[in-house]
């Protein structure tokens, strides 16, 4: 690891001029961020740590909308009981993800802002990878391992996948993010932090040099109680999802009032999968309805080499969430 | 208290290993220590043709810098399957030649572990890239033996062909294995002193006396002058066999820099410097008649090797010994791939080998029409198939019987797919498991005082499986002391010649060592005391005086503890060395043993054949859903001759089962096949099985007496619960979806 200089500001004005500096960046559990310094892959001047902020810590589970801070730890709120009856998608998307320790480290401005498992991008014998070396090709496409890559939303430049699961649930249920930087504060809509790879996939979000997020913002609504995160993976704990659904539902009587559908594990950012939502409102939800949006939910995936059995996987991940979704929903569970 | 052994003994090392009082090699620090990092290749095959090092050498805290090219008095050893101690025999940094991903290059010595390592990050090298090969060529294969000549690797017996012929069902299949890493806990390290040509080179290892050996032999050293110390070990499962080239270099480096030096193998390095489990294919053709009987049985293996080494872990001579058949073929073949070398990695033969074989017997067993319990059954034999010799004991199928009881196998309907719970599809599988029993030479001294202590020492190892509590059990109970008298010294190459710790043989051999040193010191205290004109015992003829279970017995009726008899002695203290030399150990065994090689006589010896066996049935459930495989039950039988302690038994064969559900379901190193690297050498993306996918694991022991393995009685334990569980998960995972899986891992992706 590159020596660093180490900050840990104590109100916010002075972490953002600290973390705009050439070279610094933001630290908050560091369960991503000191994890790809040990491997050499960041190797930043100076970290700013930011867990001194109290003000970002905590959440608020209200009536209209539930509010969390930064710094709030994954583990604390995957494993609050009012949120569990509030909102289930969210805690299950964070209490399946990690480990125990890392969720007790890690905080949710990180988790939105982890990095892609790309094996390519983890290990710097590999020269090329244009999200860690701009403009060096990508060794992933260039004959590689791609059965991890994404197969929606990836690009001749890079096909790394998000790997996160919160983020699902928040794109699919309308989050916003705030922020406060050198420009001063804005709210974000969660669909816009992440933007696709393109020709430029070592910008991965619209965050600006030393903005730091503050808080993040999940509006109530009805499909949001009645949601679900299924995640299939190989083992039963402690690993990333093969693919996953976040989902919600409203019912109106026997049809669908509102669908929520985001994949996870398979696309190049928090995917809202818009059009299999679309294919289930005004209509009613069965097995078969459910496959159809599944289906639908892949309907534009690339498969790469390896990865052609995420677009059933996928496809069957989404159906048997929504079904869940739908039991919730219906008083059924 | 001679109800010390078939106990559950809690480790008499716990205590010290949870206070984290118990001092493991990395945990020694002399005085003036230096940090060692290595720099490994970036490529697999070509040219060094250049090293930077200059950012290395100007990091702060770096004190040198050393390469094939500025390294002095780096020696090497001869690879293990070359007949040598070391872990391969090419060796990185004698020269500019890459034949390896993440082969060393360069190796910083540092003030601190941090400066160490960051040097190493900023060396940069050049190089003239070949074209590399890190999968083999099934096709490309060829028939080798261990020391060059194909003895023994291909056996023929009957007509094979004509087996096929007249069988009423045959299978033609082909499984495959993959690249597999032990990823003990304990990482690899090694840290050396030089003082004067005195060395002393602390390492956790699995052969203290290889390594002492080949060190002292490569620099022209008296062995007394080096020093091996490897009290305790956090797991090895064979990664800590052979002399590395991080223990060499370690060794030079502490040289060149005049200080000691510790090296800690970083997480993804211990992918590429050490041994790994080889990819394999498992071809079987198998006929049988109506009723399941064999009528032909052929298996050939093709491992992976690297370019410059021939590993033969002889799968098939474990498989030929299963079942009875009148025709049979095997075959040991090799194809070679871009790799370090591989080796032994818990159950080298067998785990591999049985996920083809106990899956061929299950679609054999399938296509017959007849349950896969009687398939065993009906193949079952007390002779061995090829070798025509008897087993010493063969428990196979009270294995069979115990474990069906158990895990209520007669509810299995046989129609694939045709048991379900809710959203899964629930399948039951069975498979066979075997271990050979491995005979080494062995010594080990006992020293007794007539206070009630007992000192046991010898030059093996507790690789974390509880060697340190058998032998003072086993000393405990022929001396008639408590186990927490009895105090056990390991894991130093000066100590008195045990052998190597693998293939399972530690309890059995250098167990058999501590018992021989016990009855010698019950003769040397019979002989004292009945030249005494008082006591229990004076006068007797001293060969007519027995130990039993601590009391030392006349043939009149008259006794005496032990060690009172030994308190009324001169001394008040005895010693004595103890051997055990089975029969069939030839001279050039034993010889090769106390060279600090593996000179085992077994499984086959000449007059009969040993194996320890077991049963083991899962279940396993398939997700409607999201294809998710698990595994909610797993139940294995087992009988290894004596079981010594079934607290650590249990744990042993426990571990081994949980080890076959990462091998079923999870491992795999993950390879770029363009540029020949391991790409998941971290325990995050290696996938292992986490406590939420070890559910209910059951293991019984059954009582088995075996009076020819050694005079305890004791058959190896450690690798045996591996064997069977991949392919009885996969017999499960066909039973509950119809799939057959011929590739391990089993992955849901294999089930959408
Ligand atoms: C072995 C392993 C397994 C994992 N498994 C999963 C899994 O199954 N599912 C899953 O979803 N995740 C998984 N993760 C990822 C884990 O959830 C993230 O590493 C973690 O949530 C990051 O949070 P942190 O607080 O540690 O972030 P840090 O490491 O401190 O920061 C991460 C990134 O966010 C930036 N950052 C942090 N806070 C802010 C802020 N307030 N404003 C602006 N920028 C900020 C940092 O600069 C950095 O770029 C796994 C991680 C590991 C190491
Ligand atoms: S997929 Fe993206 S992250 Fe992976 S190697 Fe290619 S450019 Fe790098």
């Amino acid at each position: 690891m590159r020596n660093f200089d180490y900050h840990r500001p104590t109100d916010i004005a002075a972490a953002i001029e600290a973390a705009r500096a050439d070279g610094a960046e933001i630290l908050a559990g560091g369960t991503t961020m000191v994890d790809l310094m040990k491997i050499g892959v960041w190797e930043p001047q100076a970290l700013v740590d930011i867990t001194s902020l109290s003000e970002l810590e905590g959440y608020d589970v209200g009536s209209d909308r539930i509010t969390f801070g930064a710094l709030a730890r994954m583990a604390e709120v995957g494993d609050d009981d009012a949120l569990k009856t509030a909102a289930p998608v969210l805690t299950e998307s964070l209490w399946k993800a990690a480990s125990p320790q890392l969720r007790h480290a890690a905080r949710l401005g990180g988790n939105i802002l982890q990095q892609t498992r790309c094996p390519y991008f983890r290990d710097t014998a590999y020269a090329q990878c244009n999200k860690r070396n701009p403009g060096s090709g990508c060794a992933a496409l260039d004959g590689g391992e791609t059965n991890l890559h994404a197969i929606l939303g990836g690009s001749d430049a890079c096909v790394a996948m998000y790997p996160g699961d919160f983020a699902q649930a928040l794109v699919a249920f309308d989050a916003e993010v705030t922020t406060k930087g050198p420009g001063g504060a804005r709210t974000i809509p969660f669909a816009d932090l992440h933007v696709l790879p393109g020709d430029t996939p070592h910008i991965e979000t619209i965050l600006n040099r030393g903005e730091i997020v503050t808080g993040i913002t999940v509006p109530v609504t009805g499909a949001l109680k009645a949601s679900h995160y299924l995640k299939a993976r190989d083992r039963e704990s402690y690993a990333f999802a093969s693919a996953s659904a976040a989902v919600g539902l409203d019912m109106d009587g026997d049809t669908v009032r509102d669908a929520r559908i985001a994949i996870g594990g398979v696309a190049a950012v928090p995917w809202r999968a818009r059009a299999a939502e679309d294919s289930l409102k005004g209509g009613p939800l069965t097995e078969e309805t459910a496959r159809e949006a599944g289906r639908i939910a892949f309907a534009d995936a690339v498969p790469l080499e390896g990865s052609e059995y995420k677009i059933k996987l996928g496809a069957d991940v989404v159906a048997g969430a929504l079904m869940t979704a739908h039991a919730r929903a219906t008083g059924g569970e | 208290m001679a109800q010390t052994i078939n106990t559950a003994v809690t480790r008499t090392d716990a205590p010290r290993k949870v206070t984290g009082t118990a001092t493991y090699a990395a945990d020694v620090l002399p005085a003036g220590m230096l940090h060692g990092a290595l720099a490994t290749s970036s490529i697999a095959v070509g040219t060094l043709t250049s090293l930077d090092t200059s950012a290395a050498e100007a990091e702060p805290g770096v004190v040198a810098v050393l390469t094939h090219e500025t390294l002095p008095d780096y020696k090497t050893v001869k690879g293990f399957y070359a007949g040598g101690p070391g872990s391969a025999s090419f060796w990185p940094m004698e020269g500019p030649e890459i034949k390896y991903a993440g082969q060393p290059i360069a190796y910083v010595v540092a003030q601190t572990a941090a400066a160490a390592r960051r040097g190493a990050q900023l060396i940069s090298a050049e190089y003239e890239v070949g074209t590399p090969n890190i999968h083999m060529d099934p096709a490309d294969s060829f028939v080798i033996g261990a020391q060059g000549d194909n003895k023994g690797m291909v056996t023929t017996k009957g007509d094979i062909d004509a087996g096929l012929a007249e069988a009423a069902q045959t299978v033609d299949v082909e499984y495959t294995t993959p690249f597999q890493h032990h990823n003990p806990m304990e990482m690899f390290s090694a840290t050396a002193e030089w003082r004067g040509d005195r060395l002393t080179v602390w390492m956790p290892s699995q052969s203290v006396r290889t390594l002492r050996g080949g060190i002292a032999a490569a620099y022209d050293l008296p062995e007394t002058s080096v020093r091996v110390i490897s009290p305790f070990v956090g797991g090895a499962f064979g990664s800590k066999a052979g002399i590395t080239p991080y223990t060499m270099l370690t060794i030079a480096a502490a040289k060149a820099v005049g200080a000691p030096v510790r090296l800690i193998v970083t997480r993804p390095q211990m992918y590429t410097v050490a041994t790994f489990r080889p990819e394999s294919v498992q071809k079987f053709r198998l006929g049988a008649d109506a009723n399941g009987k064999l009528t032909a049985f052929e298996h050939i293996e093709i491992a992976q090797t690297s370019q410059f080494d021939a590993v033969v872990n002889p799968g098939t001579h474990i498989t030929r010994a299963m079942y009875a058949s009148p025709n049979i073929h095997t075959e040991q073949r090799l194809a070679r791939s871009d790799t370090n070398t591989g080796g032994f990695m818990r159950a080298p033969n067998e785990m591999q080998t049985f996920f083809g074989l106990e899956q061929a017997m299950d679609e054999l067993a399938h296509k017959v029409g007849v349950d896969p319990v009687e398939m065993r059954r009906v193949n079952d034999t007390d002779r061995h198939p090829v070798e025509d010799v008897p087993f010493s004991s063969r428990s196979l199928m009270e294995c069979y019987d115990s474990v069906s009881e158990g895990f209520g196998w007669q509810n299995r309907t046989p129609e694939p797919g045709s048991m379900t719970d809710g959203d899964w599809l629930v399948g039951y599988g069975c498979a066979t498991a075997t271990y050979p029993t491995n005979i080494l030479a062995s010594n080990a001294r006992v020293r007794m005082q007539g206070t009630g202590n007992a000192y046991i020492e010898l030059a093996a190892h507790d690789v974390g499986t509880g060697s340190y509590t058998i032998f003072a059990q086993i000393a405990a109970a022929r001396l008639g002391l408590p186990v927490g008298a009895c105090d056990v010294v390991m894991g130093e190459a000066d100590l008195p010649v045990a052998p190597l710790s693998g293939g399972s043989t530690t309890a059995a051999s250098a167990g058999s060592a501590v018992h021989d040193a016990c009855l010698r010191i019950a003769r040397m205290v019979a002989t004292e005391v009945t030249a005494r004109s008082e006591g229990p015992l004076a006068g007797l003829d001293p060969a007519q005086v027995t130990l039993d279970d601590g009391v030392l017995r006349g043939p009149g009726g008259q006794s005496q503890p032990l060690v009172e008899a030994l308190a009324a002695t001169a001394a008040g203290e005895v010693e004595a060395v103890g051997e055990f030399r089975h029969p069939a150990l030839t001279d050039q065994l034993i010889r090769a043993t106390f060279a600090g090689g593996y000179g085992t006589a077994g499984p086959v010896t000449p007059e009969f054949a040993m194996f320890a066996f077991g049963a083991e049935m899962a279940e396993v459930h398939v997700h409607r859903w999201t294809h998710e495989i698990r595994v909610p039950r797993l139940h294995g039988s087992f009988a290894a001759g004596t079981i010594l302690n079934r607290k650590t038994a249990h744990s042993q064969l426990m571990g081994g089962m949980v080890w076959g559900i990462g091998s079923a379901l999870h491992e795999i190193t993950e390879v770029d096949k363009p540029r020949a690297r391991f790409l998941n050498a971290n325990i995050a993306e290696y996938l292992i099985p986490v406590n939420a996918d070890v559910r209910e694991v059951r293991v019984e022991m059954l009582d088995e007496q075996d009076d020819y393995v050694n005079p305890l009685g004791v058959k190896g334990i450690g690798e045996l619960g591996i064997v069977g569980t991949a392919a009885a998960i996969a017999n499960a995972v066909h039973h509950a979806t119809g799939k057959r899986l011929r590739k391990l891992p089993i992955r849901m992706s294999d089930l959408v």
